[in-house]
């Protein structure tokens, strides 16, 4: 279970969010929404020097993907919430601690195989929970998960593709792709560590399985394709307490450039 | 009503009558010549063509500093990818740098389908062996310069794509006919992106204006010094249809209305239209910069350069390993 | 284990061997349903699955296209031979436009007494 007082410094981020169950449902689109993000502003880092001319577009359609999903999320999240803050105030206006996205996606861009290894570790966990959701008692999170899913698919199809290339090329490849898995997978399961009020969710049927059922789910998928790649067995999730938190001074400098032109004129019209 | 079968025979003409340089037969100088005659009459040429080496070196070196400047022209905007203050922007300037590497792929293949490969072509960038616009040696200073170049860099650019799409060499022409569509949005976006600013604060609107001091100099010399279009081998061959002067008119013509409706100022005090003859006049744009700039020691040439050079570096080992992977094959 | 990819997984492996090369692919598209599929332009790749990924990215990032195809340019045959496709000689016969009846039906009609008829909306 995630150490709830990660979350304290929040609680007044959402004095709108009416009683248990739905600061439970703030706290589950937020850190989705920030997921999205984060990794839609990494792999956009891409954009204009990719590996070649053809990739460089695609993954830069998968970082607009990603942030087109971040800015439906906070969408729902200005509904849940309603405190007066628009889909831009919750993207931009948070100090670094503020951001709930998974320790997974605090990391540098790195270079190709960290961007590959990330986004196979990631794609796969978060295809995993919006399985969950598919049949959320929450219509507006339902039928956002319905299209966002239609998307990812070609997601895990472009980094299905990439992880076995990367794998099966041998030589420095292989090896850059297992060292970046040794980065980041010991961080891959904060993506379904449980959120506060997990129970909540559950027991309203907003999610409708407890993450640890769906991470013990995503686990056995990756650990088969990883068997059949021949790379190493997944670790278990390090810090599972931090899942969310304590980020790092890589994503705490990506803030203070993403936030750079906004906040030179704060509330002027961009 | 007329009876269709009244008239009097119509026979289709032949889209595409035999063209006799095709004809291996035919020494070179009578190639040469059937050769020029179709094209300078207004005649295609496809990349299966016979073409005398003197058009398609031509139309390789323009198309390859087309596809240079493309993406070379990432660059300046890359710089504030991450900075853009909302998420449409930060979707909208994404998209938009997207195009432009979409663009340099699509005049590479341009390119390389007349015989210089891809790999030739950015060594020889890298290299400083070929060139790119004047417009992305110079350095950005605020989100109002990413508004100028959207708008006014790329309006001046479509200005010149436009008159490419009746280009002789078909390939290119198709392809102009593709980015022209696909850049038409980068002109409402940087439109948008500069009306915010100049309708905003007061630091905004002199940020717009500061941006457009600035850009004003290198957006004059862009299309390139008055040039005896009698001289022209690219228009010889009807590689491009416009001399420098005419686009820059024509530019001219479109934007310093645009510009001044929205109370910006433009830097020239010299720049009148005379209305007897609907030609502008302006103050003599700075060539020995522009030489300078686009033999590589511009303010930022050789910093973007070496950028390109270091992630082309940096990548390599992927570019091997996809080729050395084991082939994978589509299924339906 | 990890240095090298499984035995079962075909190819590559140690990265020694020799390097391929990216081929061009030609990209084929339709716009909207019941339209006819229309060259594009084409991507480079090292195979199809990759081809196919890049032509979804150059033909269709803007909801440009419902279907695309690619095809190895080295599996396209070419014929632009004139000779066998625009043949000299008169095929007038093939074609509506190699009838003329005009003369023949103005006798026909003076021979019935019959005028024009006013509408003729039947394209026969």
């Amino acid at each position: 279970m995630t150490d709830s007082a990660a979350f304290e410094p929040l609680a007044m981020d959402f004095d709108g969010a009416g009683d248990g169950g739905e600061r439970a449902l703030a706290l589950l689109l937020l850190s989705m929404a920030d997921d999205e993000f984060v990794i839609g502003f990494s792999d956009s880092e891409w954009t204009g020097i990719g590996p070649i001319l053809e990739e460089d577009v695609a993954i830069s359609s998968l970082a607009q993907d990603e942030l087109g999903h971040a800015q439906a999320l906070y969408g729902l999240l200005v509904n849940t919430v309603a405190d007066g803050r628009d889909a831009d105030a919750w993207a931009y206006d948070r100090p670094p601690e503020g951001y709930l996205h998974a320790r997974l996606l605090d990391h540098h861009r790195g270079d190709w195989a960290m961007t590959i290894a990330r986004r196979y570790l990631y794609d796969t966990a978060d295809a995993a929970r919006l399985e969950a959701l598919a049949g959320s008692s929450h219509q507006p999170l339902r039928e956002l998960v319905a299209k966002i899913r239609r998307e990812e698919r070609y997601h895990l199809m472009h980094v299905q593709t990439w992880i076995e290339r990367l794998a099966d090329a041998g030589g420095e490849s292989r090896a850059r792709l297992v060292a970046a898995l040794a980065t980041l997978a010991p961080d891959a399961g904060t993506v379904l560590a449980p959120l506060p009020g997990d129970e909540a969710l559950v027991r309203r049927g907003i999610v409708t399985e407890a993450f640890a059922t769906i991470e013990a789910r995503w686990r056995d998928a990756v650990g088969a394709t990883f068997r059949s790649l021949g790379l190493p067995t997944l670790p278990p999730t390090a810090d599972p307490d931090h899942a969310r938190s304590g980020h790092s001074d890589a994503f705490r400098a990506l803030h203070a450039e993403l936030t750079m032109v906004r906040q030179s004129e704060v509330g002027a019209t961009w | 009503m007329t009876d269709p079968l009244a008239l009097d025979p119509v026979l289709p003409p032949r889209e595409r009558s035999a063209l006799p340089f095709n004809d291996d037969a035919l020494d070179h100088d009578d190639r040469y010549r059937h050769f020029e005659e179709h094209v300078t009459g207004g005649g295609k040429v496809e990349a299966t063509d016979w073409m005398p080496d003197e058009y398609r070196t031509a139309v390789l070196r323009f198309v390859e500093m087309h596809a240079n400047s493309e993406l070379m022209g990432v660059l300046p905007e890359r710089e504030w990818l991450m900075r853009a203050p909302t998420l449409r922007r930060k979707l909208a300037l994404t998209a938009k740098v997207q195009d432009e590497v979409g663009h340099a792929q699509l005049l590479y293949r341009v390119a390389e389908d007349l015989g210089k490969p891809r790999e030739a072509m950015v060594q020889d960038l890298l290299d400083g062996k070929t060139k790119f616009h004047n417009v992305f040696h110079y350095p950005t200073y605020s989100w109002a310069d990413i508004g100028i170049i959207a708008w006014l860099v790329d309006a001046a650019a479509i200005v010149a794509q436009q008159a490419l799409r009746d280009s002789s060499y078909a390939p290119y022409a198709r392809t102009m006919k593709k980015i022209c569509w696909e850049e038409s949005v980068h002109i409402m976006h940087g439109r948008d992106v500069v009306l915010t600013l100049a309708t905003g604060t007061t630091a905004q609107r002199a940020s717009i204006q500061e941006a457009l001091d600035r850009w004003w100099g290198p957006l004059m010399q862009m299309h390139g010094p008055r040039s005896d279009r009698a001289k022209d081998r690219d228009i010889h061959w009807r590689i491009k249809a416009k001399t420098s002067e005419e686009l820059r008119q024509e530019f001219l013509g479109i934007y310093v209305p645009r510009i001044r409706e929205i109370g910006l100022t433009i830097p020239d005090p010299d720049l009148a239209l005379d209305p007897a003859t609907g030609v502008w006049a302006y103050g003599e744009p700075d060539w020995n910069e522009l030489r300078t700039v686009v033999t590589n020691h511009g303010p930022k040439s050789e910093e973007r350069l070496q950028f390109r050079r270091d992630n082309w570096a940096a990548t390599q080992w992927v570019r091997d390993a996809i080729l050395s992977a084991p082939r994978a094959e589509a299924v339906a | 284990m990890t240095d090298s990819p499984p035995a079962d997984r075909a190819g590559g492996g140690d990265g020694s061997s020799a390097p391929g090369v990216l081929e061009p692919w030609e990209v084929f598209r339709q716009e909207k349903d019941g339209d006819p599929m229309k060259h594009g332009g084409s991507v480079m790749a090292p195979d199809s699955v990759l081809a196919l990924h890049y032509a979804r990215e150059m033909y269709s990032r803007r909801q440009e296209s419902v279907h695309l195809w690619v095809v190895r340019r080295s599996d396209i045959h070419d014929l632009a031979d004139l000779d066998l496709l625009q043949p000299p000689l008169d095929r007038s016969f093939k074609k509506p436009g190699g009838y003329v009846m005009r003369a023949k039906l103005a006798a026909a009609r003076a021979q019935s007494g019959e005028s024009k008829p006013k509408a003729n909306k039947g394209a026969r």
